[in-house]
């Protein structure tokens, strides 16, 4: 099997619910590959929901010892 | 009473055959009740009052717009953006009218994959939803769960929009394009600083000939505009060719293009019946077996390629066969996967079937168009029926 695509660590969004960073699928989930997976140099992001998955571009060093970012901005009501 | 029931019933039924959907519903973006997926065509549960009136679907990542030709707009599916308009974060697995819009009348509606934009007769645009990458256009990167006025365009008037993963286009009644959201593959026009990623400020995207614009699309990272003699613009990630523009290129300028539909990796053009395809799926895994059939193989230049720069670059016009002698009338593409409408009023399918999208009852991929089988009871006249798509999903109206 060959990745969907490649995508940039920086275009992927954390999702501190998930505890992993994510990346639209095209089955309308989200690939995701979590911190841990990061931290040993992982570089596959999968979707639970289907067959396919992501490579993930990012640099080693900027992940070997990372903390968790923070959690994102809540919704906001109009 | 005990015979009016059963009757009472199978009309329900009957009267239910006119809007289906069929691909991967658990976020409930297939309108039809549940959260499943659906590998066949199932009645999508828009009120019956919509019969006939249904005139637009935008499909999304995972939620869907439905808007009909008096100016109502209903939205079901995944909510978690607030990209519903209801004034909350919840899915909704049934269509369900959007109230904010009482009082106006909607005439244009897109879908990105967590956002939603709303254009109404007197030119105001309305949007919810994910904003983080400032698709919403807020000049924030606020999520809405209501919709709310864009006031960049306050004292202009907006007539279409195309939303794409992460971006928004919009095109003014004075033939102006703006653009904004993310910014990383050129979708919402040149940036004033490199690798700026994203603009939360509408900006007019230009470069294009003093030409009537006439549409516009997007998907996935890719943006296009339609002129009135049929030449198509295209920008933002590599479709055609190998790198990203951040100027609206020219392109197919031999063709006369009535239709586009876009994909996350290939788009549909209609020029003079014809059908091209551009681009290429590229769910395929590498095991694919190379197809028998040298047409098909054509329309599936992924299937042997082994690497993914590779396979971008044979990013060719190829002509799809025409589907048994039927002219093909309307397009609609899904990430990656694509509907047509024939003139005898037949669905086709073809692409990626692994949540049942193609609707043809398993989930399997399809490299050539398949035709849908919506039931005896759904013969209508090609004009009357439409086909739209979301992510992995698709839709199907009769708007007898």
């Amino acid at each position: 099997m060959s990745a969907y695509d490649e995508v940039e660590i920086e275009d992927m969004e954390w999702n501190a619910e998930l505890g992993a960073y994510t990346y639209p699928c095209p089955c309308g989930d989200l690939f995701q590959i979590t911190l841990a997976d990061l931290r040993l140099g992982e570089e596959i992001a999968r979707c639970p929901s289907c067959s396919l998955f992501l490579t993930v571009v990012y640099s080693a060093e900027d992940f070997a010892d990372a903390k968790e970012p923070p959690a994102p901005q809540p919704v906001a009501v109009a | 009473m005990e015979k009016a029931a059963p009757a009472a019933a199978e009309e329900e039924r009957e009267e239910a055959a006119w809007a289906w959907t069929w691909g991967a519903g658990t976020d409930g973006q297939l309108g039809s009740g549940g959260l499943e997926d659906h590998h066949l065509p199932h009645p999508l549960l828009l009120p019956p009052r919509c019969r006939g009136r249904v005139s637009f679907v935008a499909g999304g990542g995972a939620h869907a717009i439905a808007l009909t030709s008096d100016g109502e707009v209903f939205s079901w599916g995944r909510g978690t953006h607030g990209q519903l308009g209801h004034g909350n974060v919840e899915n909704i697995p049934t269509p369900m009218l959007v109230t904010f819009f009482k009082n106006y009348t909607v005439t244009c509606v897109s879908a990105g994959w967590n956002h939603s934009g709303f254009a109404t007769d007197s030119g105001q645009l309305f949007m919810c939803g994910d904003g983080s990458f400032g698709q919403l256009g807020t000049g924030d990167n606020q999520s809405r769960n209501l919709p709310f006025e864009v006031s960049s365009f306050t004292t202009k008037h907006v007539e279409k929009l195309a939303f794409g993963m992460r971006h928004s286009l919009v095109l003014l009644k004075d033939n102006s394009i703006y653009g904004f959201g993310s910014a990383r593959r050129g979708q919402v026009g040149k940036s004033v600083c490199k690798n700026q990623k994203l603009h939360n400020i509408p900006r007019l995207i230009d470069g294009f000939p003093n030409r009537k614009i006439v549409n516009l699309y997007a998907n996935g990272d890719h943006s296009a505009a339609l002129d009135e003699s049929g030449q198509l613009y295209i920008w933002g990630r590599a479709l055609v060719g190998e790198h990203d523009d951040e100027q609206p290129q020219a392109v197919f300028p031999s063709l006369s293009i009535s239709q586009v539909a876009l994909g996350w990796h290939h788009a549909l053009l209609l020029s003079g019946g014809e059908l091209y395809t551009i681009g290429a799926y590229r769910h395929q895994k590498r095991e694919t077996p190379v197809l028998e059939n040298a047409t098909a193989h054509q329309f599936n230049p992924t299937a042997s390629s082994s690497n993914l720069h590779e396979s971008s670059s044979l990013s060719n016009l190829v002509k799809v066969p025409s589907v048994h002698g039927e002219q093909v009338v309307q397009i609609a593409a899904g990430t990656e996967h694509s509907a047509l409408v024939t003139d005898k009023g037949a669905v086709f399918t073809w692409g990626w079937g692994e949540h049942g999208q193609l609707g043809l009852g398993d989930a399997s991929d399809q490299v050539v168009p398949r035709r849908v089988n919506l039931g005896d009871k759904s013969s209508c006249s090609s004009a009357s029926l439409g086909v739209y798509c979301g992510s992995g999903f698709t839709v199907a109206v009769n708007s007898d």
